[in-house]
Order: structure tokens, then sequence, then C-alpha cells
């Protein structure tokens, strides 16, 4: 129950992108058609997912106070290590990608790398970090419920750009501009959920 | 000066601004764009990181493999942030400037803007140019983050840098500005002046 | 040269992160009892705002060694207690707890096991303790003084690692919200010691707040003001069956 109640609330109250507006830049940038964004949205559940649980062990047994050696406290080293962690496993999806399906690859051009760079993917572990999460599995729930929550984000987003291409926009306002726009409606609408607790 | 260094510092303040054209750096511009003095502080430290991160890439960027280059990157960039943060914690001065930094220390790392020129201009360009370069796009996004810091804190605190403005005149402050997503309206309404003035940045 | 060779990637990418641990290390290292004489000298100069000797910018403006003098200078005594009340050891007068240190006693007294929290006395009978908790986006603590022997409070001063600047911040940066603080009595027998409430506290008939265990939120920083309500529950409420102690004992003389 305790990992329903954290995937439900993962996904909507603390969303990525409306509650917290992390993963903005690629958010913005690949929400020009359905396909892509799904595409880039995958990309960010299984990062999440892999760099997650792995950030957990490493923040419990090797960079907690006392963890290594006693009396030693890594703690000043996490950042660094998140990051190497995160851009390892991003270059690895980069190279499987590239590898197995070139027409996602050139579609996502230049955010594929940018993920490493995803401030969702290392908020996600900078907020298990500050949560304490009590095991591997609490993580593990925990990204793939961020990831869900960002993916939904995107697709949505996208849909409703789609649409918009139809739409009589100012010019000068056209493309970024009501873009930004529409996230900042959106992110009142999703703001309801805050604060709701499971 | 020569044209083309001219054009390096003063493209990524209007033509090709980092948040308005190019959408990097979004989130950070969000988080710390309630008052002044965080937009302020954000942009001064973004400047300094994006300057010397292009720099020590630039004069790294024959050396590095290329499949292993984001890595790389980014471990020379949260090399720079972390000792930018320890050094300025290490003194009684600058102790309680770091205080206020360092809830920005992790957005500064991810700043896309940081990674997106180290990619797009530094690794194919002369030490100099890429400083330049670094300087001038964290020069064109702290810009904007005064901008929209500007309206968030006259209209959200009725105040500016923290002196009271429109409070004494019996202002109401306006909580809803002060959200995250008000930030993202007004970054709309930006594009929105910018593209009327550069009609060649309109999208079709 | 060819840099796309597997060993010479691997060599290029070993040296690079060696090397920046070993500058980081070293960094962490030489510069780490300064940034500790700036931690200890910020947790003192909280402390001293709370119990009303100065205030906090002036603290700052005065120096490390200034603020530790007076401290020196006011501090009587210094123990830790049990949740049950008991005194459990005395502390040096020059320890003092980091936000670190806070944390890990959260975690037991949440838990039960045996938390020790400390107390402390200045010499002009003021006393001194510190709550923590998780606010909006990280930790918040600080430090509620009381009267002496009483569960009148005298000051409290605030701190957080990253609420939202102009709103949940305000519990650190407005001294109007940790005025309100001054004068209100935590109510020791309750299980809410002490009440944030939402929406406004009950008022005089002149617009002063009534002497009770309750005082304002701050308008749009719900979230932020649940979590401060929430670490001063949890913690004045491990510290209240010592309080009942002090309390009581005045009482009797």
């Amino acid at each position: 129950m305790e990992y329903l109640s954290l995937f439900v609330k993962s996904i909507f109250v603390d969303n990525m992108i409306f509650a917290y507006f992390l993963g903005m830049c690629s958010y913005l940038a690949v929400s020009k058609n359905v396909k892509t964004a799904a595409g880039l949205g995958v990309a960010v559940i299984f990062v999440l997912l892999v760099t997650l649980p792995i950030n957990y062990l490493l923040n419990k047994y090797v960079l907690a106070p006392d963890a290594l050696i006693k009396g030693v406290d890594l703690s000043f080293l996490s950042f660094i290590i998140f990051i190497a962690v995160i851009a390892a496993i991003v270059q690895i999806v980069e190279m499987v990608v590239e590898k197995f399906s070139p027409s996602l690859y050139s579609a996502l051009g230049i955010f594929l790398p940018l993920i490493a760079v995803n401030c969702a993917i290392l908020g996600g572990s900078l907020f298990m970090q500050q949560r304490d999460f009590a095991n591997v599995g609490e993580s593990a729930v925990y990204a793939l419920g961020s990831g869900i929550g960002w993916f939904l984000a995107i697709v949505s987003l996208a849909a409703i750009r789609e649409k918009m291409s139809y739409c009589k926009v100012p010019a000068p306002l056209k493309g970024l501009g009501i873009t930004f726009i529409t996230v900042g409606l959106m992110a009142i609408a999703m703001m309801t959920f805050m604060g709701i607790s499971l | 000066m020569d044209a083309k260094l001219k054009e390096t510092i003063l493209n990524p303040i209007f033509k090709g601004n980092p948040i308005t054209v190019l959408v990097l750096g979004i989130c950070s511009s969000l988080a710390v764009t309630v008052t002044m003095k965080g937009a302020l502080v954000m942009a001064l430290s973004v400047i300094v990181v994006t300057g010397i991160s292009s720099l020590i890439l630039s004069l790294l960027r024959n050396t590095i493999p290329s499949r292993v280059r984001i890595i790389v990157q980014l471990v020379v960039v949260a090399m720079m942030v972390i000792l930018v943060d320890q050094i300025l914690k290490s003194f009684e001065a600058t102790y309680a400037i770091d205080k206020q930094l360092s809830v920005y220390i992790g957005l500064i790392i991810t700043n896309c803007i940081v990674m997106g020129r180290i990619e797009a201009f530094a690794l194919g360009n002369k030490p100099w140019p890429s400083f330049l370069d670094g300087v001038a796009n964290g020069a064109g996004y702290g810009m904007i983050l005064l901008i929209v810091a500007f309206f968030r804190e006259l209209l959200g605190s009725g105040t500016l840098f923290g002196v009271d403005v429109l409070n004494w005149l019996g202002y109401t402050p306006n909580n809803l500005v002060i959200l995250p997503p008000f930030a993202l309206i007004l970054l709309g309404c930006i594009v929105w002046v910018q593209r009327s003035i550069q009609k060649d940045l309109q999208e079709k | 040269m060819n840099t796309n060779g597997n060993i010479y990637t691997i060599i290029y990418t070993t040296v690079i992160v060696a090397v920046v641990a070993a500058i980081l290390a070293f960094a962490s290292q030489s510069l780490k009892s300064r940034q500790d004489d700036n931690e200890k000298a910020d947790t003192i100069s909280q402390m001293l705002t709370a119990a009303q000797f100065a205030t906090k910018a002036d603290l700052q403006k005065l120096g490390n060694t200034k603020v530790l003098a007076k401290y020196a200078e006011e501090i009587e005594q210094a123990f830790t207690v049990g949740t049950d009340g008991s005194k459990v050891s005395d502390l040096d007068l020059d320890k003092v707890y980091s936000p670190k240190e806070l944390k890990k006693q959260n975690y037991k007294i949440k838990d039960g096991s045996g938390a020790e929290i400390p107390v402390f006395i200045f010499k002009n009978g003021t006393t001194v303790v510190p709550v923590y908790g998780a606010g909006l986006w990280g930790p918040i603590w600080g430090y509620i003084a009381f009267e002496p022997s009483s569960n009148t409070i005298k000051g409290a001063y605030f701190d957080h690692e990253s609420e939202t600047a102009g709103l949940g911040a305000k519990i650190k940066d407005d001294p109007a919200f940790q005025a309100e603080f001054i004068r209100e009595q935590a109510d020791f027998t309750n299980q809410n010691v002490f009440d944030i409430v939402k929406g406004g506290a009950p008022k005089n008939a002149d617009g002063t707040s009534v002497i009770d265990n309750k005082i304002d939120a701050i308008t749009g920083a719900t979230m932020t003001s649940n979590g401060l309500d929430a670490a001063i529950d949890t913690w004045l409420g491990a510290y209240s069956a010592y309080f009942k102690g002090t309390t009581a004992k005045t009482e009797e003389e």
C-alpha cells in the first residue's frame, strides 16, 4: 500500500514538471509532436529507473557519513558521483538507441546527450537523498512514478501543441511564446494536486 | 576587436539568447526569479561557471575521446561548481553569500546552458573565443533572469532588492506572481516582445 | 593521435576522474576546519538571536571571533536530555549542534530510540532548544528560546536549506514572523505543543495576538508552515517531559 501511494504521489502530486519544474529545457524543445515526445519520455523513465536505485545504493553504502570507513564523510562527493553515474547511463542509452533505432536517434538529436543534464534526472537523485527512502524498492518505485509523471506531462503538451498548429496564434507568439504560456496554465491547473497527502 | 569576436559576444545577448531563442536553462530561471537578489547571485555564478568551464574544456578539446565526452564535460563542470561552493564557504565574508547560493549549486551543474555551450561551441573553438562565448551566454541568461525577477518581485512582494516600492502605497502583493507558473507566462510575454521586434526569429 | 581507441578512452577517463577527485578531496580537507568554524559561528548566532541577545544581522557584522566570545560570556550550562525528561550527559560549553546532528536526533525522536537532545541554558536563565524538520523543498531547523523555567517563549529563529524565496523563506528572512512567537506559550500538556494556524490565530480586539500556543501561518507558504508546525510539535513534544519537570519545580518553590 505504501508503494502504491508513493507511486501515485510521485506521478501527480510531486510531478517533476508541474510541481518542481525540473527537466524544462528538453520538455519545451522536444514536445513538437507526440511521437518524439513519447520517445524522450520513455528514455527519461528508463534513465531515472536505472540511475535512482544505483545512486541510492551509492549514497547509502559509500557516501553517507561513516558508511565506508568510520569517521569519513564523503557526502561532498555526492553531486559529482550522481552526475557521473547519470552521464554513464545516458551514454549507454545513446549508444543503444543509435544502434537499434536510428530514426529515433536522429529525431532526438542533441537532446539525448542532454538527458544527462535533464534536471529531472539529477533532481530525482537529490530528492531521493533528501527523503531518506527506506530501501531500494522505494527508490525504484519513486523513480518509476516520477518518470511516468514526466512522460505524461510531455505527451500531453505535445498533443496540445499538435492541435495548436491549426490555431491562429499571433505571429510573434507562435511556437515558443505560446508554449511557455500553455505550460504555465497547465501548471496552474496541476497545482490543485499540491499538498494532497495519500 | 575583430568582427567575429564581437559577434560571439553580442549574439547570445540578443539574437541567440539562450533562454528565449535556444530554450536552454529554463528550470533554474523559474526557481531563482522570485527575488532580484537571488536572480543576480545566480546570474553572476552562471557567468563565472560557463566562462571558466568553456575555457578549460576548450583547452582539453583535442584530447577528449568523443565517446566519453559528456562524462568529461560534466565532471569538469561539477568540479568547478563544487570548488566555487567550497571556497565561498571557507571565508567569513562570503559564508553568508554561499548559504544563499548553495540552493542553486545543483541547478548550475544541470543548467543546460553550460553543457549546451560546451557541446556547441567550446569543443570546436579556441580557448579565448570559447571563454567569451561562455561569459556572453551567461550574461544573456542573466539579463532575462533579471527582467523576470523584476516583475515577479515587484508584483509578488511589492519590493525590489528587498526594498519596499509598492507596499507603502497600499498595494496587496499578488501571490500568483510568486508561483512558478507565472514565471513561464512572463517568459512567454518576453518572447512575444522580443519576436515582435526581431521579426526574423518568428516561427512559422 | 587516435583519441577514440579503447585503451586511450579508459586511461583518459581514469586520469580525469582521479585528478578531479584529488582536487576536490584536497579542497574539502584543507578547507574543512574553516568551514566548520563558519558553520559553528552561524549556529551560535542563531541561538543568540533566538534568545534575543542581538539580531542576526548585527551578529553577522561582529564576525566569528566576537560571536564566539559573546556566546562564551553568556552561556551557563549545556546538557542533553532524554525524551523522558531526565538529564543524560553534560555538554562542553563550546559544543553546538549542527543541522546534520539535529537530523540524526530527529530520526531517533521519531522512532523513539533513545534520542539525546540538547538544552542550552544561558546565565540570564533563558533556555534554548533546537527544532528540526522537513519544509517543502528541504530541511528546516531553528532555535526556540524560553523564559527562565517557564513555557513562555522569549524568541525564535529559523533557518532552511532551500525554501521558496519570498514565501517559505520568510521563516528565516521575515523578522515579523519570528517576532510572532514572542510571549506566546507552548502547551506541553498537549500533543499539539504549538500551532501555526492557516487563516489566522485568534486575535484580541486591538489586533494583537492572544497569548496562547497559536500564531499565524505565512500566506502562500502552506507547505513550509505545515512543515515548521510539525517540526516544532515533534521537537517540543520530545522536550515536554523535561519542561514539565522544570516548570513544576518553580511552582513548588
